[in-house]
């Protein structure tokens, strides 16, 4: 064990001896360890917010609207040129369903939202339908969401985001008070609970959800309607979607070998694209990591050459006085893997500094199990760049090598 | 039983297609406390005779018998039809370490560790704890009278003191031989004969102590001269200090 740890000794004295030239060598293992780490890091934080971003989305819910979410670029005029989403579908698709237990039209538009002087400017306006509250998992705060009774008859109500309450009602209760929507009265009736921002970009809470026919009645003609549709209970999503399908495709009085010219659209396909962008930039991290790394790699056994070729007299002295071959082996080995440890720890500390900046606008966590990764591979990159050039040290002829100047 | 002995020890070096038969058939024998000096001409074979002593290198074949260590043995080989009879790379290692001490012309110090690191080394490899192996390498620097030198690295000591760091190196594991391979040769004559006060000094205080050189009155410091020639001793005689 004493020798061991003096050969780690004797190691970190090589390292030190010629700081430059172990700090170029390691430049290479730094930019792998800190995409590595970034990359991770961007994963975990993309993970984290993805799933809380999706959960407000409801769990089980389907959306028929005009566009799919995640289109291809060649198909926009095919999508374009489709019929609009009629509000009565809803109705027509509850009448005719065995598994839908809900069915809701919702529209919306961007509108200044005020409250005495204070305004809030482009506020989603969502207009919908009492079953919303029954198909989202929208939590409310305080108040209530707007009955059956003043969805019929276009009830001047509003239940707002948690921005508006804040914006507009910093100190009092906006319960019962009358906002101002496209210079039309709504009066609050309920308050959402804070949601936080989608994907961590856009803002959810900046939102004033009303009566689809109230809307109707402030903005006129509604555009782009989504009808969202939750299943009953014992039926799956699937099965739901399928007599949605097969609903729709009759509404639409479609033959059967005519495609469908609506979309279904549900949470599966953010998770799908997420998916995608997920792999995209894994593929892409682990590209430059195993780039790095490599170029790392063989500057660390370059070195490593150097060192063993500079120092043959050293390994012969060091020989001729009873070192054995894997004492060598161990010394030079670890003086690889101290580089490359070295290398791994510096791209850690950058990655916490960059992770500390990127934390101010978005979910981003360097978690302990990358930081143990992070290292194990740098070590890995030591051992296996090193183990060649240590080995040709440990089998240097002690008489030659005493004797090379 | 003598210290060590060489019986029909032969070294070929294949070189190419070329065999050059460095030790033709060397019988040898040296007893303990002995001072014994090799001389002869390059290329008599005197410095593979040190280098299969010192288990740097083994012999093609013979028998070497090290401080009743079978280093290399052929009957034995060639009746077990095994390794038995010969040291792996490991085993020459730690004989080395316990039972040879070098000291070469080159001085062949460590750069850049102090005089006590450099003393210190052979005891890292034998597995001594730090504080044991300081105090052992003072002691063998003190027995070179270096002790006040003791943290300056090579490069601040003279050839002399040099040497003599060496020495306290090749003394420091309290070896069976001492080999001293030129080990005035790139030292001036007063430096060289200090360097030789010292080597008298040990053998006389019980060491033993192999000295290849191709001057004469440096062999004289020795009690006993073998002649190489051809990879043969060509003489083998006591000298007026061995005789006296």
């Amino acid at each position: 064990m004493g020798q061991l740890f003096e050969s780690v000794v004797m190691a970190v004295k090589a390292i030190f001896q010629n700081k430059t030239r172990a700090f170029l060598t390691m430049l290479g293992i730094i930019i792998g360890i800190l995409s590595v780490s970034l990359m991770g890091t961007a994963i975990s934080g993309i993970d984290q917010v993805f799933e809380k971003s999706i959960e407000s989305m409801g769990q089980d819910v389907l959306y028929v609207e005009k566009f799919p979410w995640f289109m291809m670029n060649d198909d926009w005029w095919e999508y374009r040129n489709r019929p609009n989403i009629e509000e009565e579908y809803a109705q027509q698709i509850l009448d005719r369903s065995s598994t839908i237990a809900f069915a809701s039209p919702s529209s919306s538009r961007r509108a200044d939202v005020k409250y005495g002087t204070q305004a809030v400017e482009a506020v989603e306006i969502n207009g919908t339908t009492w079953q919303e509250a029954f198909i989202t998992s929208v939590k409310l705060e305080s108040g209530r969401f707007f009955s059956e009774l003043e969805d019929r008859y276009g009830t001047r109500v509003a239940v707002i985001g948690y921005d508006i309450k804040k914006n507009l009602f910093p100190d009092e209760d906006p319960l019962g008070n009358y906002i101002m929507i496209n210079g039309n009265k709504f009066r609050v009736i309920g308050v959402i609970a804070e949601q936080g921002k989608f994907l961590g970009l856009m803002s959810m809470d900046n939102i004033v959800t009303v009566p689809l026919k109230a809307m109707k009645s402030v903005f006129g003609r509604l555009r782009r309607i989504s009808i969202s549709v939750r299943p009953k209970e014992g039926y799956t999503v699937d099965q739901a979607k399928e007599e949605l399908t097969f609903i729709m495709r009759g509404l639409r009085k479609l033959k059967p070998r005519e495609a469908d010219n609506f979309a279904i659209n549900q949470q599966e396909a953010f998770r799908q694209q997420f998916s995608n962008i997920r792999f995209a930039i894994s593929a892409v991290g682990l590209g430059i990591t195993a780039l790095s790394l490599i170029v790392g790699g063989i500057g660390i056994m370059n070195i490593m050459f150097v060192s063993v070729r500079e120092r043959t007299k050293e390994i012969g002295i060091r020989k001729a006085v009873g070192a054995k071959k894997s004492i060598i082996l161990f010394q030079f080995l670890s003086e690889a893997i101290i580089i490359s440890l070295i290398g791994g720890i510096i791209g850690i500390l950058i990655t916490v500094a960059l992770v500390g900046v990127v934390q101010k606008f978005f979910v981003a966590q360097l978690s302990f199990s990358l930081v143990l990764i992070s290292l194990s591979v740098a070590v890995l990159t030591g051992i296996i760049s090193g183990i060649v050039p240590a080995n040709q040290a440990a089998r240097l002829n002690p008489i030659d090598a005493i004797r090379y100047e | 039983m003598a210290l060590l002995e060489l019986k029909k020890v032969t070294k070929v070096y294949q070189i190419g297609t070329v065999a050059v038969h460095a030790l033709r058939g060397i019988d040898l024998t040296v007893e303990k406390n002995e001072y014994l000096s090799v001389m002869g001409p390059s290329g008599s074979g005197k410095s593979t005779l040190m280098n299969v002593i010192g288990c740097l290198d083994t012999p093609t074949s013979g028998t070497y018998i090290l401080d009743g260590k079978t280093v290399h043995n052929d009957e034995k080989k060639a009746a077990e039809n095994s390794t038995n009879g010969m040291l792996s790379d490991d085993d020459l290692a730690y004989v080395r370490n316990q039972k040879i001490g070098f000291v070469f012309q080159t001085f062949n110090l460590l750069p850049r560790i102090t005089a006590l690191h450099n003393v210190e080394l052979p005891l890292i490899y034998a597995g001594f704890h730090k504080k044991e192996r300081i105090e052992m390498a003072k002691e063998a620097l003190r027995k070179v009278n270096l002790i006040d030198r003791m943290h300056h690295q090579p490069n601040e000591l003279s050839g002399g003191q040099r040497q003599r760091v060496a020495i306290a190196r090749a003394l420091v594991n309290n070896p069976s031989i001492i080999l001293a391979d030129e080990p005035t040769g790139n030292l001036d004559s007063k430096t060289s004969q200090e360097i030789m006060q010292l080597l008298d000094e040990l053998q006389a205080a019980g060491n033993t102590i192999v000295l290849v050189t191709h001057e004469t009155d440096i062999a004289n410091h020795a009690h006993r001269v073998v002649h190489f020639l051809d990879g043969l001793i060509a003489s083998d005689e006591q000298t007026l200090k061995g005789k006296g």
